[in-house]
Protein backbone atom coordinates (compact mmCIF):
# COMPACT_ATOMS: atom_id res chain seq x y z
CA UNK A 1 0.00 0.00 0.00
CA UNK A 2 1.43 3.52 -1.13
CA UNK A 3 -1.63 5.44 -2.01
CA UNK A 4 -2.37 8.46 0.06
CA UNK A 5 -4.52 7.28 3.14
CA UNK A 6 -5.38 10.76 4.44
CA UNK A 7 -4.98 14.03 2.63
CA UNK A 8 -5.20 17.75 4.42
CA UNK A 9 -5.28 20.21 2.77
CA UNK A 10 -5.38 23.91 4.55
CA UNK A 11 -7.40 22.85 7.39
CA UNK A 12 -8.82 25.01 9.33
CA UNK A 13 -11.80 25.08 12.48
CA UNK A 14 -12.85 28.18 14.11
CA UNK A 15 -15.09 28.39 17.33
CA UNK A 16 -16.57 31.63 17.06
CA UNK A 17 -13.41 33.99 17.25
CA UNK A 18 -10.93 31.51 18.16
CA UNK A 19 -9.17 29.82 15.54
CA UNK A 20 -8.45 26.16 17.34
CA UNK A 21 -7.18 24.43 13.75
CA UNK A 22 -5.01 27.18 11.34
CA UNK A 23 -4.74 26.42 8.11
CA UNK A 24 -2.77 23.06 8.36
CA UNK A 25 -1.53 20.41 5.63
CA UNK A 26 -0.44 16.89 5.64
CA UNK A 27 -0.60 13.82 4.33
CA UNK A 28 -0.24 9.59 5.69
CA UNK A 29 0.98 7.42 3.28
CA UNK A 30 -1.04 3.56 3.40
CA UNK A 31 0.10 1.47 5.91
CA UNK A 32 2.63 3.65 7.43
CA UNK A 33 1.91 4.67 11.06
CA UNK A 34 1.63 8.28 11.40
CA UNK A 35 2.85 10.11 14.85
CA UNK A 36 0.34 13.22 15.40
CA UNK A 37 1.70 15.11 18.62
CA UNK A 38 1.42 18.20 20.19
CA UNK A 39 0.61 19.90 23.69
CA UNK A 40 -2.63 20.28 25.13
CA UNK A 41 -4.55 21.99 23.34
CA UNK A 42 -2.66 22.58 20.47
CA UNK A 43 -5.32 21.28 18.02
CA UNK A 44 -4.87 17.66 17.98
CA UNK A 45 -8.25 16.58 19.27
CA UNK A 46 -10.44 18.77 17.13
CA UNK A 47 -8.45 17.62 13.79
CA UNK A 48 -8.48 13.89 14.93
CA UNK A 49 -12.59 14.60 15.66
CA UNK A 50 -12.63 15.94 11.87
CA UNK A 51 -10.47 13.01 10.23
CA UNK A 52 -12.95 11.01 12.03
CA UNK A 53 -16.00 12.32 10.83
CA UNK A 54 -17.55 13.32 14.18
CA UNK A 55 -16.49 17.42 13.31
CA UNK A 56 -17.45 19.72 10.73
CA UNK A 57 -14.31 22.18 9.58
CA UNK A 58 -14.45 25.35 8.61
CA UNK A 59 -12.69 25.50 5.48
CA UNK A 60 -10.19 23.64 3.75
CA UNK A 61 -9.98 20.17 2.18
CA UNK A 62 -9.99 16.56 3.67
CA UNK A 63 -9.65 13.55 2.16
CA UNK A 64 -10.18 10.04 4.57
CA UNK A 65 -9.43 7.06 1.88
CA UNK A 66 -10.61 9.15 -0.66
CA UNK A 67 -13.84 10.19 1.21
CA UNK A 68 -14.20 13.97 2.40
CA UNK A 69 -15.17 12.95 6.58
CA UNK A 70 -17.79 15.86 6.64
CA UNK A 71 -20.33 13.24 5.16
CA UNK A 72 -19.52 10.15 6.65
CA UNK A 73 -20.94 7.07 4.62
CA UNK A 74 -22.27 3.79 6.04
CA UNK A 75 -19.51 1.98 3.39
CA UNK A 76 -16.57 4.37 4.64
CA UNK A 77 -17.12 3.35 8.69
CA UNK A 78 -16.58 0.36 7.48
CA UNK A 79 -13.12 0.86 6.56
CA UNK A 80 -12.32 3.14 9.11
CA UNK A 81 -11.87 1.84 12.83
CA UNK A 82 -11.80 4.12 16.21
CA UNK A 83 -10.01 4.20 19.42
CA UNK A 84 -10.76 7.30 21.21
CA UNK A 85 -10.48 9.31 24.44
CA UNK A 86 -13.05 9.21 26.98
CA UNK A 87 -15.03 6.59 26.00
CA UNK A 88 -16.11 3.94 28.96
CA UNK A 89 -17.69 0.97 27.70
CA UNK A 90 -20.76 -0.63 29.99
CA UNK A 91 -18.87 -2.15 32.85
CA UNK A 92 -21.55 -5.16 33.17
CA UNK A 93 -20.70 -6.09 29.65
CA UNK A 94 -18.07 -9.09 29.56
CA UNK A 95 -15.69 -8.34 27.12
CA UNK A 96 -16.77 -11.18 24.56
CA UNK A 97 -20.14 -9.70 24.92
CA UNK A 98 -19.17 -5.75 24.05
CA UNK A 99 -17.06 -7.35 20.86
CA UNK A 100 -19.13 -10.09 19.41
CA UNK A 101 -22.05 -6.66 19.66
CA UNK A 102 -19.75 -4.73 17.58
CA UNK A 103 -18.41 -7.51 14.92
CA UNK A 104 -22.58 -7.03 14.19
CA UNK A 105 -21.96 -3.88 13.14
CA UNK A 106 -19.50 -4.56 10.08
CA UNK A 107 -20.55 -6.88 6.90
CA UNK A 108 -17.24 -8.31 7.00
CA UNK A 109 -15.56 -8.19 10.94
CA UNK A 110 -12.48 -10.39 11.88
CA UNK A 111 -13.40 -13.33 14.26
CA UNK A 112 -14.00 -12.54 17.73
CA UNK A 113 -12.41 -14.96 19.54
CA UNK A 114 -9.13 -13.83 17.44
CA UNK A 115 -9.42 -10.32 17.99
CA UNK A 116 -9.97 -10.22 21.49
CA UNK A 117 -6.29 -12.90 21.42
CA UNK A 118 -5.05 -10.26 19.70
CA UNK A 119 -5.03 -7.47 22.49
CA UNK A 120 -3.79 -9.90 24.97
CA UNK A 121 -7.32 -10.50 26.75
CA UNK A 122 -7.65 -13.98 26.21
CA UNK A 123 -7.99 -14.79 29.91
CA UNK A 124 -10.27 -12.29 30.45
CA UNK A 125 -12.88 -12.72 27.82
CA UNK A 126 -15.32 -13.46 30.42
CA UNK A 127 -15.02 -11.24 32.87
CA UNK A 128 -16.78 -7.94 33.41
CA UNK A 129 -15.60 -4.76 31.39
CA UNK A 130 -16.62 -2.90 34.98
CA UNK A 131 -13.16 -5.50 36.52
CA UNK A 132 -10.65 -5.06 34.05
CA UNK A 133 -7.74 -2.42 34.81
CA UNK A 134 -7.22 0.22 32.92
CA UNK A 135 -4.73 -1.12 30.50
CA UNK A 136 -6.87 -3.54 30.42
CA UNK A 137 -10.24 -1.78 29.37
CA UNK A 138 -7.89 0.17 26.69
CA UNK A 139 -7.17 -3.29 24.92
CA UNK A 140 -10.74 -3.88 25.29
CA UNK A 141 -11.18 -0.32 23.39
CA UNK A 142 -8.59 -0.98 20.55
CA UNK A 143 -10.17 -4.41 20.08
CA UNK A 144 -13.65 -2.57 19.37
CA UNK A 145 -11.55 -0.58 17.10
CA UNK A 146 -10.49 -3.24 14.75
CA UNK A 147 -13.07 -5.67 14.96
CA UNK A 148 -14.49 -4.33 11.51
CA UNK A 149 -11.13 -5.08 10.09
CA UNK A 150 -10.27 -1.65 9.13
CA UNK A 151 -8.05 0.21 6.78
CA UNK A 152 -7.28 2.76 8.60
CA UNK A 153 -7.30 2.65 12.60
CA UNK A 154 -7.71 6.20 14.50
CA UNK A 155 -5.81 5.36 17.89
CA UNK A 156 -6.07 8.54 20.15
CA UNK A 157 -3.64 8.17 23.23
CA UNK A 158 -4.15 4.59 23.08
CA UNK A 159 -1.63 3.76 26.21
CA UNK A 160 -2.53 6.74 28.65
CA UNK A 161 -2.28 5.10 32.02
CA UNK A 162 -0.60 2.55 31.39
CA UNK A 163 2.10 0.82 33.46
CA UNK A 164 5.75 0.20 31.51
CA UNK A 165 4.78 -3.34 30.70
CA UNK A 166 1.23 -2.75 29.45
CA UNK A 167 2.72 -0.28 27.11
CA UNK A 168 5.37 -2.60 25.76
CA UNK A 169 2.09 -4.95 25.16
CA UNK A 170 0.58 -2.14 23.37
CA UNK A 171 3.44 -1.42 21.12
CA UNK A 172 4.07 -4.87 20.18
CA UNK A 173 0.13 -4.34 19.16
CA UNK A 174 0.25 -1.28 17.10
CA UNK A 175 3.33 -3.07 15.57
CA UNK A 176 1.56 -5.92 14.22
CA UNK A 177 -1.15 -4.16 13.21
CA UNK A 178 1.32 -1.87 10.91
CA UNK A 179 2.40 -5.51 9.88
CA UNK A 180 -1.14 -6.54 8.58
CA UNK A 181 -0.95 -3.44 6.36
CA UNK A 182 -2.91 -0.90 8.36
CA UNK A 183 -2.84 2.51 8.29
CA UNK A 184 -2.37 3.67 11.80
CA UNK A 185 -2.65 7.53 12.82
CA UNK A 186 -1.34 8.08 16.37
CA UNK A 187 -1.49 10.59 19.01
CA UNK A 188 0.57 10.24 21.98
CA UNK A 189 1.67 12.37 24.75
CA UNK A 190 4.72 9.99 25.04
CA UNK A 191 7.36 10.98 23.09
CA UNK A 192 9.36 7.86 23.42
CA UNK A 193 6.01 5.85 22.18
CA UNK A 194 5.90 8.12 19.04
CA UNK A 195 9.64 8.02 18.29
CA UNK A 196 9.30 3.86 18.86
CA UNK A 197 6.49 3.17 16.21
CA UNK A 198 5.85 6.17 14.26
CA UNK A 199 7.07 6.34 10.68
CA UNK A 200 6.69 9.79 10.65
CA UNK A 201 5.56 12.72 12.85
CA UNK A 202 3.81 16.00 12.54
CA UNK A 203 4.27 18.39 15.79
CA UNK A 204 1.58 20.55 16.43
CA UNK A 205 0.88 23.91 18.31
CA UNK A 206 -1.06 26.37 18.16
CA UNK A 207 -3.15 24.91 15.71
CA UNK A 208 -0.18 24.92 13.29
CA UNK A 209 1.75 22.08 12.26
CA UNK A 210 5.45 23.44 13.31
CA UNK A 211 7.36 20.56 12.26
CA UNK A 212 6.40 17.45 10.41
CA UNK A 213 9.01 14.23 8.83
CA UNK A 214 10.29 11.07 9.25
CA UNK A 215 10.77 10.38 12.90
CA UNK A 216 14.47 9.99 12.61
CA UNK A 217 15.03 12.97 10.44
CA UNK A 218 12.77 15.11 12.23
CA UNK A 219 15.67 16.71 14.22
CA UNK A 220 17.82 17.50 11.01
CA UNK A 221 14.92 19.60 9.61
CA UNK A 222 14.72 21.92 12.27
CA UNK A 223 18.33 22.42 12.50
CA UNK A 224 19.55 20.25 15.39
CA UNK A 225 22.16 18.54 15.52
CA UNK A 226 23.99 15.79 17.69
CA UNK A 227 25.46 16.51 20.84
CA UNK A 228 28.79 15.09 22.45
CA UNK A 229 28.68 15.78 25.79
CA UNK A 230 31.31 14.98 28.98
CA UNK A 231 31.99 16.59 31.73
CA UNK A 232 35.75 18.15 31.86
CA UNK A 233 38.59 18.05 34.39
CA UNK A 234 40.41 21.19 33.76
CA UNK A 235 42.97 19.99 31.28
CA UNK A 236 41.61 21.15 28.16
CA UNK A 237 40.49 24.65 27.71
CA UNK A 238 37.04 25.69 25.91
CA UNK A 239 39.90 27.44 23.30
CA UNK A 240 41.66 24.05 22.51
CA UNK A 241 38.46 22.17 22.10
CA UNK A 242 36.78 24.77 19.49
CA UNK A 243 40.15 24.85 17.65
CA UNK A 244 40.04 20.84 17.29
CA UNK A 245 36.46 20.63 16.41
CA UNK A 246 33.56 21.86 13.75
CA UNK A 247 30.52 21.82 16.14
CA UNK A 248 29.48 24.59 18.23
CA UNK A 249 31.57 24.24 22.13
CA UNK A 250 29.30 25.42 25.29
CA UNK A 251 29.91 25.02 28.92
CA UNK A 252 27.79 25.05 31.83
CA UNK A 253 30.84 24.48 34.61
CA UNK A 254 32.33 21.68 33.86
CA UNK A 255 29.75 20.14 31.83
CA UNK A 256 31.02 20.40 27.48
CA UNK A 257 28.29 19.68 25.11
CA UNK A 258 29.20 19.92 21.59
CA UNK A 259 27.04 20.10 19.13
CA UNK A 260 28.23 19.21 16.26
CA UNK A 261 26.97 17.97 12.17
CA UNK A 262 29.93 15.89 11.82
CA UNK A 263 29.95 13.46 15.08
CA UNK A 264 32.45 11.40 13.93
CA UNK A 265 35.13 13.36 12.77
CA UNK A 266 34.77 15.74 15.91
CA UNK A 267 34.49 12.62 18.29
CA UNK A 268 37.94 11.58 16.90
CA UNK A 269 39.37 15.18 17.15
CA UNK A 270 38.16 15.19 21.00
CA UNK A 271 39.73 12.32 21.74
CA UNK A 272 43.23 12.65 20.31
CA UNK A 273 43.54 15.99 21.73
CA UNK A 274 42.29 14.54 25.17
CA UNK A 275 44.83 11.91 24.99
CA UNK A 276 47.66 14.35 23.49
CA UNK A 277 46.51 16.18 26.94
CA UNK A 278 46.13 13.23 29.06
CA UNK A 279 42.65 14.45 30.19
CA UNK A 280 39.73 12.61 31.16
CA UNK A 281 36.55 12.41 29.80
CA UNK A 282 34.17 11.82 32.29
CA UNK A 283 30.35 10.62 31.77
CA UNK A 284 31.44 10.98 27.68
CA UNK A 285 28.00 10.25 25.51
CA UNK A 286 27.07 10.95 22.23
CA UNK A 287 23.28 11.17 22.23
CA UNK A 288 21.31 12.17 19.05
CA UNK A 289 18.53 14.73 19.44
CA UNK A 290 15.77 12.51 19.78
CA UNK A 291 11.62 13.43 19.47
CA UNK A 292 11.52 14.84 23.21
CA UNK A 293 14.02 17.50 22.61
CA UNK A 294 12.57 18.37 19.47
CA UNK A 295 9.03 18.16 20.61
CA UNK A 296 9.78 20.42 24.07
CA UNK A 297 12.29 22.96 22.08
CA UNK A 298 9.36 23.63 19.73
CA UNK A 299 6.13 23.51 21.93
CA UNK A 300 8.09 25.14 25.05
CA UNK A 301 6.57 28.67 24.86
CA UNK A 302 3.08 29.40 24.11
CA UNK A 303 2.62 30.99 21.07
CA UNK B 1 -24.92 -8.84 9.50
CA UNK B 2 -28.20 -7.73 9.01
CA UNK B 3 -30.00 -4.16 10.13
CA UNK B 4 -32.71 -6.89 12.23
CA UNK B 5 -29.74 -8.80 13.68
CA UNK B 6 -28.26 -5.48 14.84
CA UNK B 7 -31.55 -4.62 16.85
CA UNK B 8 -31.90 -7.82 17.91
CA UNK B 9 -28.69 -8.07 19.67
CA UNK B 10 -28.65 -4.21 21.13
CA UNK B 11 -32.24 -5.36 22.76
CA UNK B 12 -30.32 -8.12 24.37
CA UNK B 13 -27.56 -6.75 25.42
CA UNK B 14 -29.67 -3.73 27.22
CA UNK B 15 -31.77 -6.29 28.64
CA UNK B 16 -28.59 -7.85 29.85
CA UNK B 17 -27.43 -4.62 31.37
CA UNK B 18 -30.94 -4.26 32.89
CA UNK B 19 -31.05 -7.52 34.58
CA UNK B 20 -27.33 -7.04 35.63
CA UNK B 21 -28.38 -3.86 37.60
CA UNK B 22 -29.31 -4.27 40.80
CA UNK B 23 -30.95 -0.97 41.04
CA UNK B 24 -33.04 -1.92 37.91
CA UNK B 25 -34.16 -5.17 38.94
CA UNK B 26 -35.22 -3.88 42.62
CA UNK B 27 -36.90 -0.35 41.31
CA UNK B 28 -38.59 -1.54 37.95
CA UNK B 29 -39.47 -5.82 38.33
CA UNK B 30 -39.40 -6.17 41.87
CA UNK B 31 -41.14 -2.90 43.29
CA UNK B 32 -44.27 -3.07 41.17
CA UNK B 33 -44.59 -6.44 42.35
CA UNK B 34 -43.84 -5.76 46.02
CA UNK B 35 -46.84 -2.77 45.63
CA UNK B 36 -49.04 -4.82 44.25
CA UNK B 37 -49.26 -7.31 46.83
CA UNK B 38 -49.26 -4.89 49.29
CA UNK B 39 -51.85 -2.71 48.03
CA UNK B 40 -54.20 -5.36 47.92
CA UNK B 41 -54.07 -7.18 50.92
CA UNK B 42 -54.29 -3.77 52.94
CA UNK B 43 -56.58 -1.89 51.28
CA UNK B 44 -59.22 -4.50 50.59
CA UNK B 45 -58.38 -7.19 53.56
CA UNK B 46 -61.47 -9.61 53.16
CA UNK B 47 -63.61 -6.67 51.99
CA UNK B 48 -65.86 -5.63 48.92
CA UNK B 49 -64.27 -2.28 48.17
CA UNK B 50 -65.46 -0.50 44.94
CA UNK B 51 -64.01 2.00 42.78
CA UNK B 52 -66.04 4.47 40.55
CA UNK B 53 -64.11 5.21 36.96
CA UNK B 54 -65.35 8.66 35.78
CA UNK B 55 -67.49 6.78 33.41
CA UNK B 56 -69.47 5.44 36.32
CA UNK B 57 -67.97 2.07 35.19
CA UNK B 58 -67.61 0.36 38.68
CA UNK B 59 -64.64 -2.34 39.21
CA UNK B 60 -62.98 -3.93 42.34
CA UNK B 61 -60.57 -2.37 44.48
CA UNK B 62 -58.33 -4.83 43.41
CA UNK B 63 -59.09 -4.62 39.69
CA UNK B 64 -58.28 -0.98 40.35
CA UNK B 65 -54.93 -0.94 42.17
CA UNK B 66 -53.64 -3.99 39.68
CA UNK B 67 -54.43 -1.94 36.43
CA UNK B 68 -52.89 1.14 38.30
CA UNK B 69 -49.72 -0.61 39.38
CA UNK B 70 -49.60 -2.10 35.63
CA UNK B 71 -49.38 1.60 34.88
CA UNK B 72 -46.69 2.41 36.96
CA UNK B 73 -44.79 -0.43 36.30
CA UNK B 74 -44.76 0.22 32.71
CA UNK B 75 -43.81 3.87 32.93
CA UNK B 76 -40.70 2.72 35.24
CA UNK B 77 -39.95 -0.02 32.24
CA UNK B 78 -40.17 2.46 29.93
CA UNK B 79 -40.27 6.31 30.44
CA UNK B 80 -37.77 5.55 33.35
CA UNK B 81 -34.99 3.81 32.21
CA UNK B 82 -35.13 4.83 29.20
CA UNK B 83 -34.30 8.21 30.00
CA UNK B 84 -31.30 6.86 32.96
CA UNK B 85 -30.18 4.23 30.35
CA UNK B 86 -29.76 6.46 27.57
CA UNK B 87 -28.33 9.71 29.58
CA UNK B 88 -25.93 7.10 31.21
CA UNK B 89 -24.30 5.93 27.78
CA UNK B 90 -24.34 9.11 26.18
CA UNK B 91 -22.43 10.70 28.97
CA UNK B 92 -19.50 7.43 29.08
CA UNK B 93 -19.40 8.46 25.58
CA UNK B 94 -20.83 4.91 24.43
CA UNK B 95 -23.34 7.11 22.19
CA UNK B 96 -20.50 8.49 20.25
CA UNK B 97 -17.93 5.12 19.90
CA UNK B 98 -21.42 3.81 18.03
CA UNK B 99 -21.46 6.70 15.92
CA UNK B 100 -18.03 6.05 14.71
CA UNK B 101 -19.07 2.56 13.38
CA UNK B 102 -20.95 1.63 10.51
CA UNK B 103 -24.02 1.00 12.56
CA UNK B 104 -27.30 2.63 11.50
CA UNK B 105 -28.29 5.19 14.28
CA UNK B 106 -31.82 3.75 14.19
CA UNK B 107 -31.02 0.12 15.21
CA UNK B 108 -30.03 1.88 18.14
CA UNK B 109 -32.90 3.21 19.47
CA UNK B 110 -34.97 0.46 18.10
CA UNK B 111 -33.50 -2.43 20.49
CA UNK B 112 -33.59 0.10 23.48
CA UNK B 113 -37.61 0.74 22.73
CA UNK B 114 -37.60 -3.32 22.25
CA UNK B 115 -35.94 -3.67 25.44
CA UNK B 116 -38.33 -1.68 26.95
CA UNK B 117 -40.99 -2.46 25.62
CA UNK B 118 -39.99 -6.16 26.45
CA UNK B 119 -39.80 -5.53 30.01
CA UNK B 120 -42.98 -3.84 30.36
CA UNK B 121 -45.02 -5.96 28.56
CA UNK B 122 -43.54 -9.23 30.65
CA UNK B 123 -44.15 -6.78 33.81
CA UNK B 124 -47.93 -6.37 33.08
CA UNK B 125 -48.33 -10.55 32.18
CA UNK B 126 -46.61 -11.11 35.46
CA UNK B 127 -49.07 -8.34 37.31
CA UNK B 128 -51.93 -9.32 35.48
CA UNK B 129 -51.40 -13.12 36.29
CA UNK B 130 -50.92 -12.21 39.97
CA UNK B 131 -54.11 -9.83 40.29
CA UNK B 132 -56.10 -12.34 38.19
CA UNK B 133 -54.97 -15.59 40.28
CA UNK B 134 -54.69 -14.31 43.74
CA UNK B 135 -57.03 -11.44 44.26
CA UNK B 136 -59.56 -12.41 41.44
CA UNK B 137 -59.18 -9.81 39.32
CA UNK B 138 -61.45 -10.23 36.12
CA UNK B 139 -59.95 -10.21 32.58
CA UNK B 140 -63.19 -9.26 30.50
CA UNK B 141 -62.79 -10.95 27.12
CA UNK B 142 -64.54 -8.15 25.24
CA UNK B 143 -62.54 -5.63 26.37
CA UNK B 144 -59.30 -7.26 26.45
CA UNK B 145 -57.53 -6.61 23.06
CA UNK B 146 -58.63 -3.29 24.50
CA UNK B 147 -56.09 -3.84 27.27
CA UNK B 148 -53.89 -5.12 25.43
CA UNK B 149 -53.88 -1.88 23.21
CA UNK B 150 -53.89 0.78 25.95
CA UNK B 151 -50.88 -0.87 26.94
CA UNK B 152 -48.83 -0.76 23.44
CA UNK B 153 -50.01 2.67 23.10
CA UNK B 154 -49.07 4.14 26.76
CA UNK B 155 -45.85 1.95 26.95
CA UNK B 156 -44.54 3.74 23.45
CA UNK B 157 -45.96 6.65 24.60
CA UNK B 158 -43.72 6.61 27.56
CA UNK B 159 -41.21 5.23 25.32
CA UNK B 160 -41.40 8.20 23.23
CA UNK B 161 -41.22 10.70 26.06
CA UNK B 162 -38.20 8.75 28.05
CA UNK B 163 -36.12 9.45 25.15
CA UNK B 164 -37.01 12.57 25.11
CA UNK B 165 -36.51 13.39 28.64
CA UNK B 166 -32.53 12.27 28.13
CA UNK B 167 -32.08 15.51 25.60
CA UNK B 168 -32.25 17.41 28.86
CA UNK B 169 -30.43 15.54 31.64
CA UNK B 170 -26.86 16.86 31.26
CA UNK B 171 -25.67 13.80 33.50
CA UNK B 172 -26.68 10.49 34.55
CA UNK B 173 -27.48 11.45 38.32
CA UNK B 174 -29.88 14.34 36.98
CA UNK B 175 -31.55 11.73 35.01
CA UNK B 176 -31.89 8.96 37.72
CA UNK B 177 -33.09 11.64 39.72
CA UNK B 178 -35.52 13.30 37.30
CA UNK B 179 -37.26 10.93 35.56
CA UNK B 180 -38.26 8.37 38.59
CA UNK B 181 -39.20 11.36 40.82
CA UNK B 182 -41.59 12.43 38.06
CA UNK B 183 -43.34 9.04 37.68
CA UNK B 184 -43.91 8.75 41.53
CA UNK B 185 -45.33 12.02 42.06
CA UNK B 186 -47.40 11.07 39.02
CA UNK B 187 -48.71 7.87 40.25
CA UNK B 188 -50.45 9.97 43.03
CA UNK B 189 -52.11 11.88 40.80
CA UNK B 190 -52.91 9.35 37.98
CA UNK B 191 -55.04 7.06 39.95
CA UNK B 192 -52.71 4.71 40.83
CA UNK B 193 -52.66 4.26 44.42
CA UNK B 194 -55.57 6.83 45.04
CA UNK B 195 -59.00 6.64 42.88
CA UNK B 196 -58.97 9.84 41.68
CA UNK B 197 -62.33 10.61 42.60
CA UNK B 198 -60.79 10.75 46.19
CA UNK B 199 -58.86 13.93 44.73
CA UNK B 200 -58.96 17.50 44.73
CA UNK B 201 -60.74 18.21 41.79
CA UNK B 202 -58.08 21.04 40.92
CA UNK B 203 -55.60 17.81 41.79
CA UNK B 204 -57.59 15.49 39.50
CA UNK B 205 -57.27 17.96 36.80
CA UNK B 206 -53.65 18.11 37.43
CA UNK B 207 -52.99 14.28 36.93
CA UNK B 208 -55.66 14.34 33.71
CA UNK B 209 -52.99 16.60 31.93
CA UNK B 210 -50.23 13.64 32.05
CA UNK B 211 -50.25 10.64 29.99
CA UNK B 212 -49.86 8.33 33.25
CA UNK B 213 -53.36 8.90 34.21
CA UNK B 214 -55.05 8.43 30.52
CA UNK B 215 -53.04 5.19 30.66
CA UNK B 216 -54.25 4.11 34.15
CA UNK B 217 -57.65 4.97 33.41
CA UNK B 218 -58.26 2.65 29.72
CA UNK B 219 -56.18 -0.27 31.87
CA UNK B 220 -58.80 0.39 34.72
CA UNK B 221 -61.69 0.76 32.19
CA UNK B 222 -60.98 -2.40 30.05
CA UNK B 223 -60.35 -4.46 33.46
CA UNK B 224 -64.04 -3.34 34.64
CA UNK B 225 -66.61 -6.14 34.10
CA UNK B 226 -69.01 -3.59 33.57
CA UNK B 227 -67.41 -1.95 30.84
CA UNK B 228 -69.44 -1.56 27.71
CA UNK B 229 -68.71 -2.08 24.67
CA UNK B 230 -64.61 -2.50 23.00
CA UNK B 231 -63.54 -0.44 26.46
CA UNK B 232 -61.47 1.97 23.89
CA UNK B 233 -62.59 5.42 24.65
CA UNK B 234 -61.70 7.99 22.39
CA UNK B 235 -60.49 10.80 25.10
CA UNK B 236 -58.25 8.12 26.65
CA UNK B 237 -56.85 7.33 23.03
CA UNK B 238 -56.64 10.97 21.89
CA UNK B 239 -54.53 11.88 25.14
CA UNK B 240 -51.91 9.27 24.58
CA UNK B 241 -51.41 9.83 21.05
CA UNK B 242 -51.17 13.40 21.66
CA UNK B 243 -48.32 12.79 24.09
CA UNK B 244 -46.62 10.51 22.11
CA UNK B 245 -46.45 12.95 18.97
CA UNK B 246 -44.76 15.43 21.91
CA UNK B 247 -42.38 12.66 22.71
CA UNK B 248 -41.44 11.64 19.16
CA UNK B 249 -41.15 15.39 18.11
CA UNK B 250 -38.78 16.47 20.84
CA UNK B 251 -36.84 12.63 20.89
CA UNK B 252 -36.49 12.98 16.91
CA UNK B 253 -35.09 16.59 17.19
CA UNK B 254 -33.41 17.10 20.34
CA UNK B 255 -31.96 13.92 20.96
CA UNK B 256 -27.81 14.17 20.99
CA UNK B 257 -25.05 11.21 20.79
CA UNK B 258 -22.19 13.59 22.42
CA UNK B 259 -21.64 13.71 26.08
CA UNK B 260 -23.20 16.93 27.27
CA UNK B 261 -21.24 17.44 30.56
CA UNK B 262 -18.05 17.31 29.25
CA UNK B 263 -18.45 19.51 25.92
CA UNK B 264 -16.05 22.23 25.53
Amino acid sequence: MSEVAISVRGLRKSYGENEAVAGIDFEVAGGEVFGFLGPNGAGKTTTIEILEGYRERSDGEVAVLGVDPAAPTRAWRERVGLVLQECELDPLWTVREAVSLFARFYRDPRPVGETIELVGLADKRDARIGSLSGGQKRRADVALGIIGDPELIFLDEPTTGFDPGARRDAWNMIEGLKALGKTVFLTTHYMDEAQHLADRVAILRGGQIVAQGKTEEIAETIGRSTVIGFVANGELSVEDMRAAVSGTVSTVGDQVEIQTPEPQRDLYQLLALAEQRGAELRELEVRRPNLEDVFLELTRESP
Amino acid sequence: MSDRGIVLAQARMAMLVALRTPRTVIFTIAFPVILLVLFNSIFNAGGNETTTLPSDVKLSAEAYFTAGIIAYAAALSTFTTLAVSLTTQREHGQLKRYRGTPMPPWTFIAGQIIRAEAQALAMAAVLLAIGALAYDVPVPAATFPAFVLYLLLGTATLCSLGIALSAFTPTPDAASTIAPFSVVILSFVSGVWIPVDQLPSWLEKVGQIFPLSHLALGLQTTLAPGASGSGLEAGTVLALVIWALIGIRIATHRFKWEPQASAA
